[in-house]
């Protein structure tokens, strides 16, 4: 089901995404803007990656190409063992802006995705992935009547109801207030757990980054670069007032200070 | 209640016209021809009715708009879809279209009689060329209008071009639609009752010309009054239809 363009034929495929000198460039007013510099990724079956990085330094542009949403010519993207060639169903996508359609009630826009099942098949899927978000009882409801963390979880629901190896999810918890993102990261990760789902997540949020990264993706800005992948401690990380937790902080803060000092000598100079 | 206090302030203004109108009629001097009295007008709706002529009409003219409307929401909305989802096709038929839409309703009449008589056709044609274009218009920018995010999710979800079109840029553009088609069944309405006066040998606005010729005054005003409250009657109608159709838009409006 999945499309690909042709098997590498490759062996020792355990990587479910492996990116390998990607390089992307899109073309505005045709000329070529460099977004993506030399990426390197592999991520490991049931890991959860988080990506931080500068606004504009092109982490939505990285997500759209793992998920086939968006073209690239230059480098390796693999999924799964094949390079990636378009959108596929082992790969579900969660935007910032839910992006559930309005006129579909919720449990049509979770079963969305999910043509090629029978109907009872289809039911079935739609309704235990709404118990796993916890809005079975807002089957029937219309998404303008659904608050913004319920859209949110509904928008996971839909990612993950045609049971995809890995789930991209594009600062999902951006719009939510501090006290809801808190627990949706619980949820997220309990959902994780369960499901044994791949996740790749960006945020602009460092501590959610922290908390719910096994390791995370630091990237400079555009063109955007990975400056390091931190691996984070299992336990430490999830307690948000340990020593450990404080200096993954200040190491991405000062990943992002070294850019705005930058910044700040160029608006000296003009 | 609020409804109720919305009703009466809504039937000040139709009062106090009665009463003058009254009391022109009452005291003044105008000929009944010019301003025929309330109870005359009474009197005339009480005859065309119960010779079954007004019904007569009424039924002719509301034919000629099902037929008319129909034929117009269908090309309006295909040729809406097609342009909106296609720039290729807008760029070949839009400037034309835009031109066409500056001709005045009425202005198509002499060149429709001249081209199929005064028989039904006629009447239909003139009624497509007035409701088509509102409904062409509002289906194109209910399209065109969907956010590229939702053409995002079908193309996540591997949806091909019709599915794309029937799953997510026509329920996008459904409201809107309805906008145009209830526009649209307004302009119908006025289209039939114009293109009877100016050419009919039946229908309402053939009877109200001829009722002009005898100077029969009242029963002019009685077919005025009946042109609008059928008008008032089919938007409302229409109005309630809709809501069936897209019962996400008005929860939007009330959690707002
Ligand atoms: N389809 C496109 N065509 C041209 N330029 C694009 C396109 N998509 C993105 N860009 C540009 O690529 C750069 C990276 O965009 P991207 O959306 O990936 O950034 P981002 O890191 O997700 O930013 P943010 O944190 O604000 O969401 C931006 O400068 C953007 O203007
Ligand atoms: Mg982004």
């Amino acid at each position: 089901m999945e499309n690909t363009r042709q098997n590498t034929g490759r062996t020792g495929n355990e990587y479910i995404i492996n990116i390998e000198h990607l390089n992307k460039q899109f073309l505005v007013d045709k000329q070529p803007i460099e977004v993506l510099r030399d990426i390197n990724l592999q991520v490991k079956k049931g890991e959860f990656i988080t990506i931080v990085g500068h606004s504009g330094c092109g982490k939505s542009t990285l997500l759209k190409i793992m998920c086939g949403l968006v073209s690239y010519e230059d480098g390796t993207v693999e999924r799964n063992g094949h390079a990636v060639a378009g959108p596929g169903p082992k790969c579900g996508m969660v935007f910032q802006d839910h992006r559930l359609l309005p006129w579909l009630k919720i449990k049509d826009n979770v079963g969305f995705g999910l043509r090629h099942l029978s109907k009872e098949e289809k039911e079935q899927q739609v309704k235990e992935h709404l118990e796993l978000v916890g809005l079975k009882d807002f089957a029937n409801s219309y998404p303008s009547q659904l608050s913004g963390g319920m859209s949110q979880r509904a928008a996971i629901a839909r990612g993950l109801a045609n049971k995809p190896t890995i789930l991209l999810l594009d600062e999902p918890f951006g719009a939510l207030d501090a006290l809801t993102r808190i627990q949706m990261q619980k949820e997220i990760l309990r959902i994780q757990e369960e499901q044994g789902t791949t996740m790749v997540m960006i945020t602009h949020d460092i501590d959610e980054a922290i908390y719910l990264g096994n390791r995370i993706v630091v990237m400079s800005a555009r063109p955007g670069e990975i400056k390091e992948i931190i691996k984070t401690d299992p336990v430490e990380s999830k307690k948000r007032d340990s020593i450990l937790f404080a200096k993954y902080k200040k190491k991405i803060y000062d990943y992002f200070f070294e850019d705005t000092e930058e910044e700040h000598d160029v608006a000296y100079v003009i | 209640m609020k409804t109720g206090k919305y009703i009466l302030v809504a039937l000040i203004v139709p009062v106090i016209i009665l009463v003058l109108w009254y009391i022109a009629t009452t005291f003044g001097s105008l000929p009944a021809s010019i301003l025929p009295g309330q109870q005359m007008v009474g009197n005339a709706f009480i005859e065309m009715t119960s010779n079954g002529q007004l019904q007569g009409d009424l039924m002719i003219s509301l034919v000629r708009v099902v037929k008319g409307f129909l034929a117009s929401a269908i090309t309006g909305v295909f040729l809406g879809s097609v342009m909106g989802m296609s720039s290729k096709m807008q760029n070949l038929l839009l400037p034309t279209i835009t031109v066409i839409r500056q001709i005045p309703m009425v202005a198509w009449i002499p060149l429709i009689i001249l081209w199929s008589g005064i028989g039904e056709s006629s009447k239909v044609i003139i009624i497509m060329i007035a409701a088509v274009f509102p409904i062409l218009v509002n289906t194109l920018s209910g399209i065109e209008s969907t956010p590229d995010g939702y053409a995002e999710v079908a193309r996540l979800y591997k949806l091909g071009k019709w599915k794309t079109f029937t799953k997510v840029y026509l329920p996008h553009a459904l409201p809107q639609i309805l906008v145009g088609l209830k526009l649209g069944l307004g302009v119908s309405w006025m289209a039939v009752v114009a293109s009877e006066l100016i050419a009919a040998s039946t229908g309402i606005g053939y009877r109200m010309n001829e009722a002009r010729s005898l100077m029969k005054s009242d029963k002019v005003i009685v077919c005025m009054i009946v042109i609008g409250l059928i008008g008032i009657i089919m938007d409302k109608l229409i109005s309630l239809l809709f809501n069936q159709f897209t019962p996400w838009v008005n929860l939007q409006k009330n959690s707002k």
